[in-house]
């Protein structure tokens, strides 16, 4: 367990709370029919817990790194389809917050305090781990963009009021010539394609976004033209660690059903033998050590430090923990881990592995800083990294 | 002991890939989605003499041994793992019959068996305590005309579509394990009702569900074996289903990695295609080891079966480096194609649900862990 | 009751071999044996014509001393009996040395009713044995065969040598070409597949059939095979108006000669 201020405590319980009565009784249902979820949004309303990350002078909660962490975990232990669906518009607002104005973030917002959410849109059929490598564009013309191409994979996208879009405003420029846009739900020449079906976080909307001849103020552009990959991999730094705070979840959730369910296979004795102990042993470790580094993590953010490697690890190392304890719950419960919500478990964790930057590609991220020369103790005070 | 393949063997695992390409390949996917049990492709099984694979060849089998049994598994797997799980569940109740059946039972039985006019099923889970570790839910009490069954069993494979089922009950419940013993029960007894089907993962078409018996009447004669056999009944042909389960992995794993393989060469990022960088050649080439290494343990074990040695060690074995590195197979393969490895539009996904039901660790989850290290420590 | 022979070649898988791109030769280190596939529709029918009237199938396959490697597939798929030759001189050799020596050993049987082939091979595909055979042997040949019936000594054979169909009896002994068409081979069951082993095969060795040197060098030798690779053109029409990539395309598609 981490060392919680009272109020992150406060939150943390509300959290559960929510997640109890109103994710976990629902989560296997639209797992099973793969529809998303609006019942949810209107039942967070009230919280504004989808606008946690909003400035509070914006009308949002502006909770601390460490304190979305906790939320995010709650909301994964109940079910990581809809805590994607929570993550993901964070993801869409950290554009904004990077590189946005104050209209801007005005803009993009507002909906979130409202209760409604939110797209980051960088993926394309060419551009999956070769993120800059989109071919979408966006042509000035006068005081208006004119997006055209398509997105794929974009979470929340059939629901989303606001989206951050990336495109091409320079081809020839190649990934320096990506710009990031605002775009707004409904402008003529943007509608959502195909829906797709997946193994796991089901009742997380994932949708292909396309874009014929959308016209958008000039004003919606965030930050520089060419800045786009530059506020990308930022958003991606702030945005990663979330994936590791639903994996956790996820993690928890796995070993919490596994315990038990062999609490009750033993109910003579006092516990299972040594070899299935060490197991819960060995998963609580992992368990434990995952958070720890997701925490440190949110704490070296909040303190203004440096952090892009830590986000790579935790993003990394989160997901991969749940990966493997999901599965090995499946496997300690047996037929019964097969043909329950356990199962979902295991399909839902596989997914932390891949979004937000696959873990081949996080590996890159720290590899290199693993390698990189060693730097004299002042450049790492003055955050060198 | 050589572990390469007679060309028996090779021919039968041919003759297998060839029947799943013709028979399984064209419905995998509409069975997954619907469930629905393929009772064609179970008859085509039957003709092709698949469902009498090791029995002997006086009741109609085609007595070509364990090691065929697991090169047909892991061939028909590679199409469709359900499909092969039924053929895992048919062969556990054929083998505890063959090697435990009174003369009499044997030919009552296995001809039906042999044929496939007769599917088999194999009752031994329970929802609440291990049998030995607690009572047994299932209770044998002896009555005049033989036998009163009264209780459930959980997660029978082919619950529903088998017309016999090899049943572990408990006779004496003060008697912990030594109390088990064996039955073999029609399907049509008065009595016996098959539960809802239970909703899996994968191996979608294969049903899962309980069998209730609500005070079965059986003579005498439908006890397997000895009456306190139960027990060595059911590790045995649990130490089958070990082996042949790891062929259903190695099947899943090795379709798996030619798909992955296949499509790495196809998709192109950074300018090249992703075949090309070895963060993707070291998913592939620890796929391919792990599969590798499987299979030859598993084929130890089956040839070991072949001769009639002991050879649930060997089974333990392959069971745990499963529990290990099975899904591993399905983990890494789908990390290789990323978000298409991630859609259900992609066959991916489907052989990930399905790896997960071949490394199952049931009640005692630490067997194979007991049974190895009592062999090492005797 | 038919006594009938099929004549069979034992060829590299095709999806094994890998054109090597620098000099477009072929790597066939990988690539595993199998029943060239014409020869496994001509397999096919022998054995449904005894399933339906009794009779016998011999099987026969001159090649390399590989063709021992297809002994037990092909009797798993029904013949009675195989009879072989592996000689490595079978390598070099052409259509008619192939035909030369199958004759030869084809005399050394009891005559047959019926002698049936696939229409060409996997490998080499060049359609040659049936005919070259059949003059050897003094016998009527029936090539691109789709449809047969055999009645007594009487065979219906409907043949479909392009763009049209013939319907063409003959009666007594012949030798027939199969296309794949004809049937589709059923996979052997297992039992069948372990029955292989009991039945007889028997190896001819090449110089009892009484050729002379002459009889068995090729006169038409292959140098090389090359694989042939299909490239791209790689050529994108990206004008904004559709009309103008379709006229662009039909400018291209002119020039490269299409009409």
């Amino acid at each position: 367990m981490s060392i919680l201020t009272a109020e992150q405590k406060q939150i943390q319980a509300e959290a559960t709370a929510f997640v109890a009565k109103e994710i976990i009784p629902f989560a296997s249902k639209f797992d099973q029919s793969g529809e998303f979820h609006p019942y949810l949004l209107d039942a967070a309303r009230e919280s504004r817990i989808f606008a946690m990350a909003v400035p509070k002078a914006f009308g949002g909660l502006e909770y601390s790194a460490l304190t979305q962490a906790v939320v995010l975990e709650a909301w994964g232990y109940g079910c990581a389809g809809m805590g994607t669906t929570l993550a993901a518009s964070v993801l869409s607002m950290d554009s904004v917050l990077v590189a946005g104005t104050d209209a801007q973030k005005k803009q993009f917002f507002e909906p979130m305090v409202r209760g409604e959410i939110g797209s980051f849109g960088l993926t394309e059929p060419s551009a999956g781990s070769d993120a800059g490598n989109g071919k979408s564009t966006a042509v000035r013309v006068g005081d208006e963009y004119v997006l055209n191409g398509s997105k794929c994979w974009i979470t929340n996208g059939g629901y989303s009021s606001v989206f951050v879009i990336y495109a091409l405003t320079d081809p020839a420029a190649g990934m320096k010539g990506i710009s990031a846009f605002i775009v707004e739900k409904g402008t003529p020449g943007f509608t959502i394609g195909t829906v797709d079906h997946k193994l796991g976080i089901r009742s997380s909307n994932t949708v292909e976004l396309l874009f014929k001849d959308v016209h958008i103020p000039a004003a919606n552009l965030l930050g520089k033209e060419g800045e786009g990959m530059k506020i990308a991999m930022k958003t991606l730094d702030m945005a990663r660690p979330a994936i590791a705070s639903l994996s956790l979840g996820l993690a928890q959730r796995a070993l919490d059903e596994c315990v038990k369910h062999l609490q009750q296979l033993y109910p003579e004795k006092a516990q299972p033998g040594q070899t299935l102990q060490f197991k819960l042993a060995d998963m609580k470790i992992e368990i434990e050590a995952a958070r720890q580094l997701l925490h440190h993590t949110m704490n070296l953010r909040d303190a203004g430090l440096p952090y892009s490697a830590e986000s790579a690890m935790t993003k990394t190392n989160a997901s991969d923990t749940a990966m493997k304890i999901t599965t090995q719950a499946v496997q300690l419960m047996g037929s019964y881990g097969y043909t329950s919500g356990i199962a979902k478990l295991m399909r839902d964790a596989k997914i932390m592995q891949i979004y937000e930057g696959t873990n081949q590609i996080q590996r890159l991220v720290i590899s290199r800083a693993v390698l990189a020369p060693a730097r004299p103790a002042v450049a790492v005070q003055k955050g060198g990294n | 002991m050589s572990i390469l393949l007679t060309e028996e063997q090779e021919l039968i695992g041919q003759s297998a890939r060839d029947f799943a390409k013709e028979y399984l390949d064209p419905i995998v996917v509409d069975m997954d989605h619907t469930g629905q049990y393929p009772a064609a492709v179970v008859k085509a099984l039957a003709e092709h003499d698949f469902l009498g694979l090791f029995l002997q060849g006086e009741y109609g089998g085609a007595e070509a041994g364990y090691v065929s049994l697991v090169e047909a598994i892991e061939n028909l797997a590679r199409s469709s793992a359900a499909v092969a799980s039924i053929v895992i569940n048919h062969s556990l109740a054929a083998y505890a019959i063959q090697r435990w059946g009174a003369a009499s039972q044997k030919k009552d039985y296995l001809p039906a068996l042999a044929a496939g006019s007769t599917l088999g099923g194999f009752a031994v889970f329970e929802h609440g305590p291990t049998p030995g570790v607690g009572a047994s839910a299932l209770q044998a009490t002896r009555v005049p005309e033989g036998w009163a069954l009264k209780g459930t069993k959980a997660y029978v494979r082919n619950a529903g579509v088998a017309g016999l089922y090899v049943v572990l009950a408990c006779t004496d419940p003060a008697a912990g394990a030594k109390s088990l013993a064996a039955f073999i029960v029609s399907a049509k007894a008065s009595g016996l009702t098959v539960g809802p089907l239970a909703e899996t993962m994968g191996l979608k078409g294969c049903p899962v569900a309980d069998l209730v018996f609500d005070n079965v009447i059986l003579a005498e004669s439908a006890l397997l074996g000895g009456i306190a056999d139960g027990n060595a009944i059911v590790t045995e042909t649990l130490a089958l289903a070990s082996v042949a389960e790891a062929a259903q992995t190695v099947g899943i794993g090795q379709a798996a990695v030619e798909h992955a393989a296949a499509y790495a060469k196809t998709r192109v990022q950074f300018g090249r295609p992703i075949a090309s960088l070895q963060a993707i050649q070291t998913l592939l080439a620890e796929v391919a080891t792990d599969c590798h290494l499987a299979r030859l343990g598993l084929r130890v074990a089956a040839q070991l079966l072949d001769q009639g040695e002991p050879f649930q060690v060997e089974a333990a074995m392959v069971k745990q480096f499963l529990a290990r590195f099975g899904s591993k197979l399905l983990i890494d393969t789908v990390q290789v194609e990323g978000g298409f490895g991630y859609s259900e539009f992609m066959p991916l996904p489907r052989l990930f649900r399905d790896i997960a039901g071949t490394t199952l660790l049931e009640a005692p989850a630490d067997y194979p862990e007991k049974t190895i290290a009592a062999a090492l420590l005797a | 009751m038919p006594k009938i022979l099929v004549c069979y070649k034992w060829v590299l898988n095709e999806q094994d071999i890998k054109i090597r791109p620098e000099d477009l030769s072929l790597d066939a280190s990988r690539a595993k044996g199998k029943i060239s596939d014409f020869d496994r529709n001509a397999i096919e029918e022998a054995t449904l014509i005894v399933e339906q009237q009794g009779g016998t199938v011999d099987a026969l396959s001159y090649g390399t001393p590989a063709v021992r490697q297809s002994i037990k597939d092909v009797l798993s798929r029904g013949p009675n009996r195989l009879l072989w030759i592996g000689d490595p001189k079978a390598e070099e050799a052409d259509a008619l040395v192939i035909a030369k020596v199958l004759a030869a050993a084809i005399r050394k049987s009891d005559p047959y009713d019926l002698i049936l082939c696939g229409e060409g091979s996997s490998d080499m595909f060049y359609q040659q044995i049936p005919a070259r055979l059949a003059a050897l042997l003094e016998l009527p040949c029936l090539t691109f065969v789709a449809r047969m019936t055999l009645e007594g000594r009487t065979l219906m054979a409907q043949r479909k040598p392009g763009d049209c169909t013939e319907m063409v009896s003959v009666t007594g002994p012949a030798v027939v070409s199969v296309l794949s068409e004809i049937n589709k081979p059923r996979i052997p069951s297992l039992k069948q597949v372990l029955g292989a082993a009991k039945k007889p095969s028997e190896e001819i060795a090449l110089d009892s059939l009484g050729l002379a040197a002459g009889d068995l060098t090729p006169k038409a030798v292959r140098k090389s095979p090359k694989g042939f690779l299909m490239n791209r053109k790689n050529v994108v029409f990206k004008e904004s108006d559709a009309a103008a990539n379709v006229a662009k395309l039909v400018a291209s598609l002119k020039a490269e000669g299409l009409h």
